[in-house]
């Protein structure tokens, strides 16, 4: 630019005449003329940035398209025991990233399984196979809390307020048998006492008698108590409950019990012994006073370990109902199964591995319903092979709450978000361009009362035209596509009329009118052809935006949903879109943070995409901005 | 001036009343869903027989009785009565029966009943019996107040971002500022807030998770607002900043633009004293818009936060078989006013920014 501002003096002989001797008038042009869609497809593909963001989205309309198709995973019914898996990625997996693996903290361990070699204990509740072992460690936290893994620590007992004494009683009954000198032992830790308050260790003599008092404790101490020193004439052996009863003036005394133990002659190790977890089960006695008995001081172990949740999924599982008709279906499907030799009521029959049923535990009773005779088997089967997968399965973005594949359930979700944007999109199209067409086209009084209504429609909040379709027809595809067409069409109906305006004084109009065009023919034939390019690329737009809404009405609930079916030129799309899927995630933003991800990456780039080819088409499509880009 | 002002009033109320109009015409014909409870619903009926609403007859026809108790009866298979079994004091089987009057009647007795007492109606599922109004009042601060902060809160940022966006057009700044408005443009608001809630609250912990209840004070309670904010304002910094960036871009290119610059000013005088206020004329339309769009967006936003603001008395109110319409026509009639008087102050406002336009004024 700059240097055509220079001054430039050309001298004479720089001069001279192009084609001084050819007559070009009626020659062809060499160079081929640029055309309304040449001349839109060059500013399309200047913009590199709009090219990508379409390549993009038509990659996301022909996978949407193509993997609920070739995908075989299920996307439809609930499978339970697959529920919750994590992202499976191929390739990614090797990094350790999206592996199908979950690092699980602090589950309290099962201590039965405390292994002597490594000092280590399992977690409660899940498969050891799928337990990474190199990562597998042991902790202990304290706790507090009345359960069996919550091990060790003391037991305080205090009054309520408002009470001054209060009581607990063991669940066992302890037998002192007097022949072998029976004593109890009693260990307390500690006894806050500001001198008024007493802890009584009482037992029932006598079968049917009343607690007797057979101890006073007043501090801190292991007591050895024998009862025999004081019922020294009791001819049969004291089998009772052992109470303690704690009187107290105020809330501020308490006593902290370690264990209660009862030994006799007879061996080393105490008959009974009661710490802990047993001591926590004391009851308090509901008719003394009131007082809070708490544990304090447990040690619960808990592990941290990596744990294969595809393994556990996909692994062995003990089937106890499995219906003859499904086994038989297992065995007619699966031949490598060699059902013919399993034996009748077979017993701990084992299978061919690379059968779903890997062994027959036993077959239940059978029961005759209607001539038809009903029976199940207890089995063990494979998971992996009963639902059908020969490897463990790549399940991309993971499976959901209901066991099914995210990846195919989100792309099957866009295909639906985006038919219905596109069916609402054309049906707003329509009907905007047939009522701008009239409303541009005839003017005056016709033009301004429909722009009245265009007004007031356009005026409706969207909370009055969903409370009132919410009211008549309830949730479903028939309220999303009245709510998203409602007052969707005005937009192209405003578009239209602007054009109408531009083009209906034109001569071409003119001379056909006094051809003897009808309106009809002078509106449809003549002008909308004229204006329709802009009017379509401007409505390309409303495409997401009517996905935008559609998203959002459905993650409140008010649209589509999960088990609803519906049809569109024939075909049978499933109810659930994007908005649904992450509605259902809410309620595992923590635990599963990938169900709410993914489809919320995928319908970020979806839109955005989507509003990019959007704009640069309606840019592509202005003839005003021509030659306007350098 | 002061014909246009008034005609663009009356319209604006004409449209008023033909919304609410078609809202409680459809919402009154829809299937009925009263109180659930016998008590409660004693006391519904009741309430609307005094109201003006429906009538109420003593039926002690015996064959009619016979024919009610068969389920033969088309009057009381209806949702929109109830016939309630009742003994008279001889103890003889009566049936009391509640009948709505034509729907139009009701919406003349609704507008008086409003006009006269401030009375919007009960509420029949949600929180039985309570005046809507009552209801509504507890709500409205909640719901305003958080738009409120979120409208001073975005206003300053969108600017900036479009002024800047503007001044360095087609350099990084623009382009990376450009980028982010179609990307939070093109983002359903539900997705943001899910994730600020998941990063920000559950992940990071910066944040509550759910909005604080009305006695936590102090720094908590600021903190809860925060979320919810910033998750109201994307859309909105995203739409200002785009809308601020195009028109700049057209001001600073405008003649009179070339003018301050030839007389002398620099460019940061030409810019501050002429390009942004005559950028600013359609911006201040765009802004009463934007809190328009603001307050029923942030229906999805209480949803997902728990806010007890009007977003969440709305969605209650609209539950799938159990609606309460009484409590829907006060919420909508709520937005539904304060849109249209966003409109008028728009229509308004455009003499008052800028001088030049003279609304309505023959040419």
């Amino acid at each position: 630019m700059a240097n055509k501002n220079e001054n430039y003096n050309p001298s004479k002989e720089e001069f001279k005449f192009v084609n001084k001797e050819d007559k070009i008038f009626d020659k062809k042009f060499e160079t081929k003329p640029v055309g309304y869609f040449k001349d839109a497809m060059i500013r399309f593909s200047k913009n590199k940035t709009n090219v990508v963001a379409s390549a993009i989205l038509f990659t996301l309309i022909f996978l949407s398209i193509l993997v609920p198709f070739i995908s075989s995973k299920n996307a439809k019914y609930l499978e339970e025991e697959l529920a919750f898996l994590g992202p499976r990625i191929p390739i990614l997996e090797k990094f350790g990233i999206a592996d199908g693996t979950s690092y699980r903290e602090g589950v309290p361990v099962d201590p039965d399984t405390y292994d002597l070699e490594t000092g280590l204990a399992l977690p409660a509740g899940y498969r050891p196979e799928a337990i990474y072992m190199d990562t597998l460690e042991n902790f202990t936290v304290s706790c507090n809390d009345r359960s069996l893994k919550c091990v060790g620590g003391a037991n305080r007992l205090s009054v309520d307020n408002g009470s001054d004494q209060t009581a607990i009683t063991s669940q066992t009954f302890y037998e002192f048998n007097q022949a072998s000198n029976p004593y109890l032992l009693i260990e307390i830790l500690e006894f806050v006492n500001d001198g008024t308050a007493t802890l009584e260790v009482q037992v029932i003599p006598e079968f049917g008698g009343n607690f007797e008092t057979i101890q006073t404790i007043d501090s801190a101490g292991t007591y050895e108590i024998y009862p025999y020193e004081q019922y020294t004439d009791l001819v049969f052996p004291i089998t009772s409950k052992v109470r303690l009863k704690l009187n107290s003036s105020t809330t501020n005394n308490s006593v902290s019990i370690k264990r209660i133990e009862l030994y006799d002659d007879t061996q080393e190790d105490p008959l009974i012994s009661e710490s802990g977890y047993t001591l926590s089960q004391y009851n308090i006695n509901g008719d003394i006073g009131g007082g809070l008995f708490v544990r304090e001081n447990g040690e619960l172990t808990q592990a941290n370990f990596k744990y294969d949740d595809y393994k556990s999924a996909l692994g062995n599982k003990r089937e106890s109902g499995l219906g003859n008709v499904e086994f038989t279906t297992i065995m007619e499907a699966n031949p490598q199964c060699e059902a013919e030799n399993i034996p009748n009521d077979p017993t701990n029959y084992e299978l061919p591995e690379t059968c779903p049923i890997q062994k027959i535990i036993k077959q239940n009773e059978a029961v005759v319903v209607d001539g038809e005779e009903y029976f199940s088997y207890e089995v063990i089967i494979n998971y992996q092979l009963y639902a059908g997968y020969e490897s463990t399965p790549y399940f991309l973005f993971g499976t959901d709450s209901s066991g099914r594949d995210l990846f195919k359930l989100l792309w099957i979700a866009i295909r639906t978000s985006l038919l219905l944007g596109f069916v609402a999109a054309s049906i707003n199209i329509t009907i905007g361009i047939i009522f701008g067409s009239i409303s541009g086209y005839y003017g005056g009084l016709t033009d301004l009362l429909m722009q009245r209504f265009a007004e007031i429609v356009g005026r409706i909040p969207w909370l009055v035209t969903l409370s009132i379709f919410m009211a008549l027809f309830g949730p479903g595809i028939q309220t999303l596509l009245l709510i998203l067409i409602v007052s969707g069409w005005i937009r192209v109906a405003s578009i239209t009329r602007t054009q109408f305006y531009r083009y209906k004084r034109r001569e071409y109009v003119l001379a056909s009118r006094t051809l003897g065009s009808k309106d009809a023919r002078l509106i449809f034939r003549h002008i909308l052809p004229n204006g329709i390019g802009t009017i379509i690329t401007a409505s390309i737009l409303s495409i997401p935006a009517v996905i935008f809404t559609e998203s959002t009405l459905s993650y409140l609930g008010f649209g589509i949903g999960h088990g609803q079916n519906f049809e569109v030129f024939g075909l049978s799309f499933s109810g659930v879109s994007v908005g649904v899927l992450l509605a259902d995630s809410r309620n595992y933003l923590i635990e599963y943070p990938h169900l709410t991800i993914f489809p919320a990456a995928l319908i970020s780039i979806l839109m955005i995409t989507f509003n990019m080819f959007g704009n640069a088409l309606r840019d592509a499509f202005n003839p005003s901005l021509r030659g306007a880009e350098k | 001036m002061i014909k246009y002002t008034f005609i663009r009033t009356v319209w604006i109320f004409i449209i008023l009343a033909i919304i609410l109009t078609i809202n409680f015409v459809i919402l009154k014909l829809a299937p009925e869903f009263p109180p659930t409870t016998e008590d409660a619903r004693n006391i519904f009926y009741a309430r609307q027989v005094t109201d003006g609403y429906m009538t109420v007859r003593v039926e002690k026809d015996p064959v009619i009785i016979d024919e009610i108790e068969d389920d033969e009866s088309a009057l009381c298979a209806s949702t929109k009565t109830w016939c309630k079994a009742e003994e008279d004091s001889q103890g003889n089987a009566q049936y009391r029966i509640y009948e709505p009057i034509p729907v139009g009647i009701q919406f003349g007795r609704y507008i008086k009943n409003i006009v006269t007492d401030w009375n919007w109606g009960y509420s029949t599922r949600i929180a039985v019996n309570t005046p809507v109004f009552d209801i509504l009042k507890q709500r409205i601060p909640i719901t305003m107040r958080l738009n409120l902060i979120a409208l001073v809160f975005y206003i300053p940022i969108g600017f900036t971002l479009g002024i800047i966006a503007a001044l360095f057009k087609d350099r990084l700044a623009d382009n990376i500022i450009s980028l982010g408005v179609m990307i939070f443009i093109s983002i359903p608001s539900f997705v943001v807030m899910t994730m600020l809630v998941m990063w920000f609250a559950y992940s990071l912990g910066w944040f509550p998770t759910q909005f604080p209840a009305d006695n936590v004070v102090g720094l908590n309670s600021l903190k809860g607002i925060f979320l919810p904010v910033l998750g109201l304002s994307f859309l909105a910094i995203a739409g200002l900043t785009r809308l601020t960036r195009a028109e700049l871009t057209e001001v600073l290119t405008s003649e009179f633009l070339l003018l301050a610059r030839t007389k002398g000013l620099t460019k940061t005088q030409a810019v501050i004293r002429h390009a942004l206020r005559n950028s600013m004329v359609p911006l201040v339309p765009s802004i009463i818009f934007s809190f328009v769009g603001l307050l029923s967006g942030s229906i999805v936003i209480e949803k997902i936060y728990g806010i007890p603001g009007t977003g969440r008395v709305y969605l209650n109110a609209l539950v799938p078989g159990s609606y309460d319409y009484n409590v829907l026509l006060a919420v909508t009639a709520f937005y539904t006013t304060i849109g249209l008087f966003a409109v008028l102050l728009v229509d308004l406002s455009y003499g008052l920014v800028d001088p030049r336009i003279r609304m309505g004024a023959k040419k």
